[in-house]
């Protein structure tokens, strides 16, 4: 695994999957202001395919989305020995959606609409685990 | 001397020869000549009768035409070989000693003439009579009733039916048949609707038809036409007939009906045919000074009063003579707007209020109104519009007009004032009918009214639980939705609020955020209308919709669902369907539940596909069918035909009253709905609407549940 040098003059780069357009737009714009670079996917499915180790410096991803889910994308990262840290943003409030989430390694779950500042938190927080 | 020979049918029945054929001229004459006048074949069979043959003899046309002239007047006093010479010598003259119908000796003056062919062949004999009035005197019968032997009212009965009952009477009787009778009415009245009716004359169908004319009276039971008093009379002469050997004897007996009935007698006696041994001839003969005498007025307006009286409607009868030469007067005053002259002299509206009567009522109309008697009612008519006064005009307007009815829905307050919803219909009288029976009936649906209004608010309130049930089971799928746009909305605000405390801030990028803002807001709205739509509690209303585009509505609500659990779902809409005219909430509602209900179905683990087709296409008579099948399980067989029933359910924690309220709601838009399994599998549902024809396009109205 070729870990990815993060340094002042390469920002890191963030994937985004959503099924919603206006989502995926809101959250590229955000990480462009607050100067990281952005991929975006529609589906879980496009993700991966675009996926291999060192590529993406964190990974911001709905969980309820047309296709595989975010849990299952979770799982199969986790399978495939993922080290990239996923942070699940969603607008499910059940119990057991986070546990479940919990359980399959990821970074950490946030509940839509989430404020500005802690996403930035969490981002930052992963990507200085990847360090 | 006359060999018997077999008679032709139709002669038995009625005066062929006088409606039809050669003579039919001379016979219309003879009817009305002052003598008798019987016309006989060669063979001596009676051939016409005239209606003062009928008056001398007693006997009717009917009964005598078909019948050999000697069997009729059996012992009259003239010799063997009468008859042979008379059709040799063409001519005769002389008094006969004959017998009336009731069995009186009577002295006749005839005169018999034989009418020959071209071929010079005796074709009939024609015979003219002339009672001596002196004989029947002398021979004690009373002064009064002979004369109106004309008003003799004949029938023939068929008896064929009867017989069984006849026997019974008689092993049960013991001897004494009225008594039994008496003791026995059912039995009574199954021997007398068993007895039914061939052929009666004009006579018998003014006296005792009624309202109803020859054609009408024919095979139906004599019960329908006989009087009440005396059914026990007539039941125990035809035992009598029918149980006697011999042939010839004629019953008679005394009518015990009142007024000037008293005198009234019933012969009867079998046909003289031995191959008609069924048929019985009845003839009533009475002291009848008027057509429409007291026995014809008494028993009809006895049936007329029974009928009324035992009508399930509320019936009044009413003399609105005093209304009708008001409008003689204003007629031949010029006036034709009866409506605007009433509405500038309602004091006229009063006046008939008090003059116009009821003059009687039937029980159902006493009980309508509470009343604690007929009398109760039979009064002026101001009560029957006290509680909807303007009915009044209506009424009289209608009347005016010369309208046969006039029905509207009214309120009319009963004697212990309480308001009833009635179906108020008025049936005026059109001359020459009599001028004094005005009808009103009054149907009362205070309860129906009651209980359609409570039954729509009911099943409103149903389809309406069970629509906050659905949105309930599609909360997570909704509160995504819901939550999608405020998420974009909230960060697109931070994002725009970074820019904004930048130095370098990027006016067209806060544009664009800003634009992206508004834009999701409006789709948060949209989704709550949406939602709020099919939560609200709205009254139902019938607009003209594209089905087509109500289940595309339909489909936001489990859009997310169905893409979550990645179900495929196909929909194939025909073009240019028909309007249905429907409740967009309630069809809405239908379909999401079927929606629901597949989505369930084929979610279930273990489940191959998850596929649901949906199609919407026209079928037969304009009607639209939605149809919707899916991959799940199908629906177990027990369960087909209970599917649709309130409370049914398979699913753990279900109420049932999804697929219920479907059905009522597709049944109050006139349509159908159905469940079966697929034969590939899955359950499949459908229901069809009734589609708009130009012609069928209504404004939008109130519509259950």
């Amino acid at each position: 695994m070729t870990a990815r040098t993060i340094g002042l003059l390469s920002p890191p780069l963030i994937a985004v999957v959503d099924d919603d357009e206006a989502m995926r737009h809101a959250l590229s714009e955000l990480l462009e202001v607050i100067a990281m670079n952005c991929r975006t996917f529609e589906r879980a499915e496009a993700f991966l395919a675009s996926y291999a180790p060192g590529i993406f410096d964190c990974l911001v991803t709905d969980l309820r989305m047309p296709g595989m889910s975010g849990l299952e994308l979770l799982r199969e990262l986790k399978a495939r020995n993922s080290s990239l840290p996923v942070i699940v943003v969603t607008s499910s409030t059940e119990p057991e959606s986070r546990k479940q989430v919990v359980e399959s390694g990821a970074f950490a779950y946030l509940i839509k609409p989430v404020s500005d500042e802690r996403l930035i938190r969490y981002l930052k927080a992963a990507l200085a685990r990847m360090q | 001397m006359f060999h018997k020979q077999e008679l032709p049918h139709q002669l038995e029945k009625g005066r062929p020869s006088r409606e039809s054929g050669e003579g039919a001229t001379d016979m219309r004459l003879a009817d009305l000549a002052s003598e008798s006048v019987i016309v006989c074949d060669a063979e001596g069979v009676i051939r016409y009768w005239n209606p003062a043959a009928e008056a001398l003899y007693g006997w009717p046309a009917l009964a005598t035409i078909g019948q050999q002239m000697d069997e009729l007047f059996a012992g009259h006093d003239l010799h063997a070989g009468h008859w042979r010479q008379l059709l040799q010598e063409g001519t005769w003259q002389g008094p006969v000693q004959r017998r009336t119908a009731a069995g009186l000796p009577l002295t006749v003056s005839i005169r018999q003439t034989v009418r020959y062919g071209a071929s010079g062949v005796p074709h009939d004999v024609v015979e003219y009579g002339r009672g001596n009035q002196l004989a029947i005197v002398r021979d004690g019968m009373s002064e009064r009733s002979e004369p109106y032997r004309a008003t003799a009212a004949c029938w023939e009965l068929d008896m064929s039916e009867a017989r069984a009952s006849i026997e019974q009477i008689v092993a049960l009787a013991d001897g004494d048949v009225i008594g039994h009778l008496k003791r026995n009415p059912d039995r009574l009245d199954q021997l007398l609707s068993r007895s039914r009716i061939v052929n009666v004359n004009e006579k018998a169908v003014r006296l005792f038809g009624g309202n109803a004319d020859r054609e009408a009276m024919i095979a139906r039971p004599i019960l329908n036409y006989w009087p009440t008093e005396c059914r026990h009379v007539l039941a125990e002469l035809l035992v009598a007939v029918l149980t006697q050997l011999a042939w010839r004897i004629t019953q008679t007996r005394a009518l015990n009906a009142s007024g000037s009935l008293q005198e009234a007698s019933v012969a009867a006696w079998r046909s003289l045919d031995g191959s008609r041994a069924d048929k019985i001839y009845l003839m009533v003969n009475g002291v009848v000074g008027d057509d429409r005498s007291a026995w014809e007025l008494h028993a009809s307006e006895d049936r007329y009063r029974k009928l009324i009286h035992h009508m399930p409607t509320a019936l009044w009868q009413v003399d609105a003579r005093p209304a009708g030469e008001v409008f003689e007067r204003l007629r031949s005053e010029g006036v034709t707007d009866i409506s605007s002259f009433l509405e500038a002299h309602p004091e006229l509206i009063e006046l008939a209020k008090d003059v116009v009567r009821v003059t009687e009522v039937n029980r159902e109309a006493v009980s309508l109104l509470h009343g604690r008697n007929a009398a109760d009612l039979v009064k002026p008519v101001r009560y029957l519009f006290a509680a909807t006064p303007k009915l009044a005009n209506r009424v009289m307007v209608a009347h005016f007009e010369g309208r046969r009815n006039y029905i509207e829905q009214a309120k009319v307050f009963t004697f212990d004032g309480q308001a009833r919803d009635v179906v108020f219909s008025v049936t005026y009288p059109t001359p020459p009918e009599q001028l004094d029976t005005t009808f009103i009936t009054m149907l009362d649906v205070t309860e129906r009214l009651r209980t359609e209004a409570q039954l729509q608010r009911l099943e409103a309130d149903h389809a309406h639980a069970a629509r906050i049930s659905t949105l309930g089971e599609l909360a997570t799928s909704i509160a995504h939705e819901v939550k999608q746009p405020l998420a974009a909305i909230v960060t697109n605000a931070e994002t725009s609020l970074r820019w904004l405390s930048r130095d370098d801030f990027n006016i067209a990028k806060i544009r664009q955020l800003t634009t992206r803002i508004v834009s999701s807001a409006h789709r948060a709205n949209d989704i709550i209308q949406r939602i709020r739509s099919l939560a609200a509690r709205e009254t139902p209303e019938r607009v003209p919709l594209d089905l087509g585009d109500v289940a595309e509505e339909a489909l936001f609500f489990v859009r997310h669902d169905i893409e979550f659990k990645r179900i495929t779902l196909s929909i194939n809409t025909a073009p240019s369907l028909a309007q249905v005219l429907g409740d967009r909430v309630q069809l809405q509602q239908v379909i999401v539940n079927l929606l629901v209900n597949s989505i369930q179905a084929v979610s279930q683990p273990g489940r191959p596909a998850r596929r649901i087709w949906v199609s919407i296409e026209a079928i037969d008579g304009g009607a639209v069918l939605f149809s919707i099948r899916d991959s799940g399980p199908g629906i177990a067989e027990d369960n087909l035909n209970r599917i649709f029933e309130s409370f049914f359910t398979t699913k753990v924690g279900g109420v049932g009253i999804g697929l219920a309220i479907c059905q009522s709601i597709v049944r109050a838009h006139g349509g159908c709905i159905r469940a079966s399994n697929h034969a590939g599998g899955g359950a499949h549902f459908w229901f069809s609407l009734p589609g708009m024809s130009s012609s069928t396009e209504r404004p939008m109205e109130s519509i259950g549940p």
